[in-house]
């Protein structure tokens, strides 16, 4: 499993999207667009990044734009996981 | 001859008293035992913490079922400020909830009546995530018995709760486009002795520093540890911080049986899940014998 394919995993498991997220695309948009991601989901998300990824997110590391699309939360994961 | 069906668990709610401090809402699953057996244990959830709770109750009033069809007594508990217990949120104090769980465990064990061997079962604590750290409240109680450990998902350092509680607000703010800061802002007002309000919880400085401060670490006390968690993969092992603290625990002299389960994170999922093999795995180890810690870490999936 790659790290996108383990994204959209984490994705699907944290917003109950029962599969749906498995057709996401990079330019798919996120926050706003997906009624699921409320703030409960996107600190369900951080907390289950930091965990299956094992990295650690810094609150002043991330704001809105982190969470705009699929592609722009993968290269947060990638910029987390190559630091 | 076709057998019998076996008998449904019932489930009792009643209010347990707590004097001045009013009653806590519990819910008593008793055993269901084949004439003249003997109740394998008995087992007290200690909850997970606010708005987790309220995602898990299906997950705990299935679990709780299904142990008390296996022989084990059930009791889970509504702390002081939750659910339908006395008390809002806002008057919830860490210490208040120990004393909560020492409440619960001694009502457990007014009752707990003596198997074969004229001993009684093992007292089981169930902690679900933050409910894990909670159990040390129970390790200098004077109990005659074998005390062990069900963790599902244990968080074993209360300064992780709190942070990702406090990050509810700073996701609100994130959604609503607004400026960074909150925790910082969140730490000072708490400091000043005022509580916050996060995600429609009333936070007082009594719970916040209880809460930062709790820890779960290995206790001679506790004889048995089960320790499960879940991953939405087939194919995950333990995260790293759970393979060390198995290993301490293990060095403490404890028998540990540790899983991931392939499931949801119910606690935290937009809708309401269930995780059975989360369940099944429970119920492998509270009627494990002997064999408890012969394997130690396994993945148990499809």
């Amino acid at each position: 499993m790659n790290t996108q394919q383990h994204l959209l995993a984490i994705l699907d498991d944290v917003l109950s999207l029962e599969g749906r997220a498995k057709d996401f695309t990079v330019d798919t948009a996120l926050l706003g667009a997906i009624p699921e991601l409320d703030s409960m989901a996107v600190v369900s998300l951080i907390t289950a990044l930091e965990e299956q990824f094992g990295f650690v997110v810094d609150d002043d590391e991330i704001d809105g734009a982190t969470f705009a699309t699929v592609g722009a939360l993968l290269d947060f994961v990638n910029g987390k996981l190559a630091a | 001859m076709a057998a019998a069906a076996p008998p449904t668990p019932s489930s009792t709610p009643f209010f347990l008293d707590d004097g001045a401090g009013g009653q806590r809402l519990c819910v008593h699953y008793p055993a269901v035992l084949a004439a003249a057996a003997a109740p394998r244990g008995q087992i007290l959830l200690l909850p997970p913490f606010a708005e987790e709770m309220n995602k898990s109750r299906r997950m705990i009033a299935l679990a709780a079922r299904a142990f008390a069809a296996a022989g084990v007594e059930v009791l889970t508990i509504d702390l002081l400020g939750c659910g339908d217990s006395s008390g809002d949120f806002g008057d919830a104090a860490w210490t208040r909830w120990s004393d909560d769980v020492r409440l619960a465990v001694g009502w457990l064990d007014a009752r707990a009546l003596p198997g074969t061997d004229g001993a009684k079962p093992p007292l089981w604590l169930w902690g679900l995530r933050a409910g894990a750290l909670l159990a040390p409240a129970a390790f200098d109680l004077a109990l005659d018995r074998p005390l062990h450990l069900l963790l599902w998902q244990p968080v074993t350092a209360g300064k992780l709760q709190l942070q990702q509680f406090m990050r509810l607000r700073v996701a609100a703010d994130l959604i609503g486009g607004q400026a960074k800061g909150a925790v910082q802002a969140m730490r000072d007002q708490l400091a000043r002795g005022e509580p916050v309000e996060i995600a429609g919880y009333l936070l007082a400085p009594a719970l916040a520093e209880g809460l930062e401060s709790a820890q779960l670490k290995p206790s001679p006390r506790v004889r048995r540890v089960a320790w499960l968690e879940l991953s939405p993969r087939e194919d995950a092992t333990l995260t790293p911080a759970a393979t060390m603290a198995v290993e301490a625990w293990t060095a403490q002299g404890a028998e540990v049986r540790a899983a991931v389960c392939q499931g949801p994170s119910f606690w935290a999922a937009t809708e309401i899940e269930e995780a059975p093999r989360l369940i099944e795995a429970s119920l492998a180890a509270l009627t494990a014998d002997a064999d408890f810690a012969t394997r130690p870490v396994e993945a148990v999936s499809a």
